[in-house]
């Protein structure tokens, strides 16, 4: 990156706002997808909106693209660094900018931690409701990126559920408001658009959020089957019965050993577990409470375990948020997927994965948000056995495949990024992609903004979308869509 | 397109629009005081293919009719050639109630839909105007919802996929039928509350709710305004989870109707809570049954007969919402006008009707507007007379993304063919 560029860089967000420390700048070359690495040509750490304006003018100016960055806890490569651009990395625009309570909302700076949202109205007893398992270290700057949502978004939806409003710089470096703290602003819903769109539209430099009264009533019971299956048929059991809970979550025997040896939740050593929390007014969930117990009885649940206080409510998310790194304990490494599909094909679903691991040679244990059928395989490999790594990678690909056969998704909350850009169209066709490439080209023509990431082969703005040609190295199986 | 009589266009067309029924316009077709020139009716979504590649050869003007519940909603369209109508898409595609989503075509009515899902005592818990004759598709492209949107969200929360086809005839799908999903962008969102101005839905996914078992509804009966806030305060703070709190207001009335939805004990138990703590703001009722339907079958027609009538949305910050009635109140007054105000008073979203002249509406909407600023509130015509929308900025104030949504229309309609004028910001 030229020397006149990086100092005119420095000029806006001084010489603490910049990163050129080689050590330092590892840091910045992935984010939780630790595979996929590439050097910035520089790093920022802007303090206000207008340093980003400035830095994203600049580039705009030259032609240099830009990734905005939270706290890099993403895991599909959505923060990874362009080699010849400059990363935003928003780490120091963490205020809270202001606690609205008789309007039930809050506005922050990105950099501000998911928890700590909670945190700030918890007292008044408000909270904000997307929770996603890496709440504590997770900025809502990346939750708006990714639209993330967490084990509680089953009953209280996701990131673009409750943003009421944005600033965000424009690639070309204008700063718009859209949205704001009343419901129903006029004109398209930008914001529903930008919600999710992984960076690659704007960066956002304040957000609006709604925050929720906490309920009265929270009661989580533990049940304990002999079987996915079984487990699964009271998960259908509980929501035909017309029943919303907070949450439903469900672990596998190779999951839930790994918790207990990491974190000693205490879990009944079997082949599934639920976890089914439910909450709100008192006598609601009272009632519906007892209707789930019987469902888990009548779908032959081999233990049931009810949380009496909240120190065991909180042993039982213990164990189920540290599925993830808990996995470190029983495997060298392991690959998480992230794949949805419709809740009734779990069955179908965990059988062919079951039979994947067989044919693979490699362990795959599963934790999924299984209300609304998000699965979470993790594949366990060995980076020093030769070949494994790549194994892994091409089972965990297969798995997104059946995700698809059964009418699902590539991804529920992890995000497309550049992990699996080159997997969207096997989702949606050329038309479909086309379609969504004019909403970039609405708000980025000059494709400067996180490229690279999301979509596969995007045209240039000025180019007439029509039917996608393949590569002649393409067709010669020499190269892939990446 | 050359000037050809209607007949002569019906005749071209036959062969250029797949399967769909084609006729020249009605005096029912009128739609913002004009005559489109040719009416499409599409049986499937090669049909809409076929028909909005062919207006896009001939560089028709294109305006999308559903049930005609909202034809008097957004800025006027500058010119129609082509009304294609979704009457004969009305289809439900799909129910996955194991699943807890359904797959719906443009054409078909809220309520025929509901009454389908129902046998798996599921719904799409939305309860906009006129719900016997909107469609799924008005209700999507505008967004539109009514009091459940309290506890169960508008269109906009539940879509979770959307098919289109573009004003050049692509057909192009977004989201899909699972209810977490984040692959790509969510045009699904984008075409929600778009007017028509991006493209024509031909099917659109939903999550589905269950229907409740049993329901109450509360009906306060309040001497003031500052008593009905008080209700509205005392009922926000509280830990009840009421699946609509609606106020009802105009001269000399201040009513609002809260609604239980849940099993048999839970609903009844909340509703005597809710009696208990806002007894002291109002006289209190507990409804239920027969009496409870046409409570809200009444407060859901209240504007229903009147296709002309005057329906402003107000939306606020809802700590906001009763000065703004109160002013209301004031204003209209001095300014000779009649009004009901009725709509989410926890969400600061209500609906205002207005009766008077002409002119002291448009001063009205001018007044309501001076109160609010971009992002903090907009008040927004809904319904009303050729005559008013013309006279008026129906949509009001946009703010800074007006440059964007402005990019975003060019690139999805480029020659500016689709409900051309009518959508938000005058796209």
């Amino acid at each position: 990156m030229e020397k006149c560029f990086l100092d005119q860089l420095a000029q806006i967000v001084g010489m603490d706002g910049m990163v050129r420390d080689d050590a330092e700048l590892l840091t910045y070359e992935t984010d939780g997808l630790v595979k996929l690495r590439s050097r910035p040509g520089a790093v920022v750490l802007p303090t206000s909106t207008e340093q980003v304006q400035a830095v994203v003018k600049l580039c705009h100016e030259s032609g240099v693209p830009f990734v905005a960055r939270g706290q890099g806890t993403g895991l599909s490569g959505g923060a990874m660094p362009h080699p010849d651009g400059v990363l935003i990395a928003l780490t120091r625009m963490n205020r809270i900018l202001d606690i609205d309570l008789p309007n039930r909302c809050i506005t922050v700076e990105p950099g501000v931690m998911n928890l700590d949202v909670s945190k700030a109205v918890s007292d008044e007893g408000y909270y904000y409701a997307p929770d996603p398992s890496s709440q504590v270290i997770c900025s809502i700057g990346g939750n708006l990126a990714e639209n993330s949502g967490g084990a509680h978004c089953l009953k209280y939806g996701f990131t673009v559920h409750h943003v009421l409003g944005v600033e965000a710089v424009l690639p070309d470096g204008d700063v718009v408001t859209l949205g704001g703290p009343a419901l129903d602003a006029p004109g398209l819903d930008l914001l529903g658009v930008l919600v999710g769109s992984e960076g690659t539209l704007a960066v956002v430099t304040k957000i609006t959020l709604n925050l929720l009264r906490k309920p009265a009533a929270v009661k989580t019971l533990l049940a304990a089957f002999d079987s996915t299956e079984a487990a699964g048929n009271a998960v259908s059991g509980i929501i035909g019965a017309g029943i919303i809970p907070a949450a439903v979550e469900m672990m596998d025997r190779v999951t839930i050993e790994a918790a207990e040896e990491a974190v000693h939740p205490n879990f009944p050593k079997t082949d599934a577990i639920l976890i089914v929390e439910l909450d709100g007014a008192e006598a609601d969930v009272s009632a519906l409470f007892r209707r789930v117990e019987e469902v888990c009885v009548e779908a032959k649940a081999c233990e049931i375990q009810i949380a009496k206080t909240n120190e065991q409510r909180a042993r039982f998310w213990q164990g189920r948020k540290a599925a993830f790194a808990a996995m470190g304990r029983v495997s060298p490494s392991y690959y998480v997927q992230d794949g949805v599909i419709p809740r009734t094909k779990l069955p179908e679903v965990l059988s062919r994965i079951a039979a994947l691991s067989e044919r693979s040679g490699l362990k795959i244990g599963n934790v999924f948000h299984a209300g609304d059928g998000n699965l979470h395989p993790l594949v366990c490999y060995d980076e020093r056995i030769p070949g494994q790594a790549d194994l892994a990678q091409d089972v965990a690909s297969e798995i997104l495949t059946y995700c698809l056969d059964a009418g699902g998704s590539i991804t529920g909350e992890h995000g497309v990024g550049a992990d699996k850009a080159k997997h969207l169209p096997k989702m949606f066709n050329d038309s479909d992609l086309d379609t969504m490439q004019l909403v970039r080209c609405a708000f980025d023509p000059g494709y400067i903004c996180n490229p690279g990431k999301v979509f596969p082969t995007p045209r240039l703005c000025g180019e007439v979308p029509g039917p996608y040609r393949q590569h002649p190295t393409e067709a010669a199986g020499l190269a892939e869509r990446f | 397109m050359a000037v050809l009589s209607p007949s002569v266009i019906v005749e071209q067309s036959r062969s250029r629009v797949g399967q769909s029924v084609v006729r020249a316009s009605t005096d029912m077709d009128l739609t913002d005081g004009m005559q489109p020139r040719i009416v499409v009716e599409p049986f499937t979504a090669d049909d809409v293919v076929a028909t909005l590649a062919w207006a896009s050869t001939e560089r028709l003007t294109v305006m999308v009719a559903g049930g005609r519940s909202k034809q008097g909603w957004g800025a006027p369209a500058s010119s129609i050639d082509l009304l294609v109508s979704t009457a004969r898409l009305n289809r439900v595609v799909e129910h996955r109630h194991g699943d807890l989503t359904a797959t719906v075509e443009a054409g078909a009515t809220l309520a025929s839909v509901n009454s389908e899902l129902a046998r798996h005592r599921q719904w799409l818990p939305w309860d906009p105007p006129w719900s016997d004759r909107a469609t799924i598709g008005g209700i999507v492209a505008t967004n539109d919802s009514g009091p459940r949107r309290h506890g169960y969200g508008a269109p906009r929360d539940g879509i979770i996929g959307v098919s289109i086809v573009r004003a050049d005839g692509e057909l192009a799908k977004s989201g899909g039928i699972v209810v977490k999903n984040v692959a790509g962008y969510d045009v699904s969102r984008l075409v929600t509350g778009s007017f028509g101005c991006l493209g024509v839905i031909v099917t659109a996914t939903f999550k589905l709710s269950p229907i409740a078992i049993t329901s109450r509804t509360v009906a306060v009966e309040c001497d003031s305004l500052e008593s009905a806030e008080s209700v509205v305060r005392s009922l926000t703070l509280s830990a009840l989870t009421p699946t609509a709190m609606e106020l009802v207001t105009a001269a000399g009335q201040n009513r609002l109707l809260v609604r239980f939805e849940s099993i048999e004990e839970a609903s009844a138990q909340q509703s005597q809570e809710a009696c208990t703590l806002v007894g002291s703001f109002g006289q209190t009722e507990i409804l239920s049954g027969e009496d409870e339907s046409n409570l809200w079958q009444q407060h859901g027609v209240q504007w229903s007969g009147k296709p002309d009538v005057t329906l402003l949305k107000l939306s606020c910050v809802p700590a906001e919402l009763f000065p703004l009635l109160q002013f209301l109140r004031t204003a209209s007054i001095e300014n000779g006008l009649d009004y009901v105000a009725a709509g989410r008073a926890s969400l600061g979203v209500v609906d205002i009707s207005l009766e008077g002249s002409i002119g002291a509406q448009v001063r009205m909407i001018q007044l309501l507007r001076e109160q609010l600023t971009v992002g903090r509130g907009s008040v927004v015509v809904r319904n009303g007379s050729v005559t008013l929308r013309r006279k008026i900025d129906v949509w009001g104030e946009i703010g800074s993304g007006l440059r964007v949504m402005k990019a975003v229309k060019s690139r999805f309609d480029p020659d500016n063919r689709l409900s051309p004028g009518r959508g938000p910001g005058g796209l």
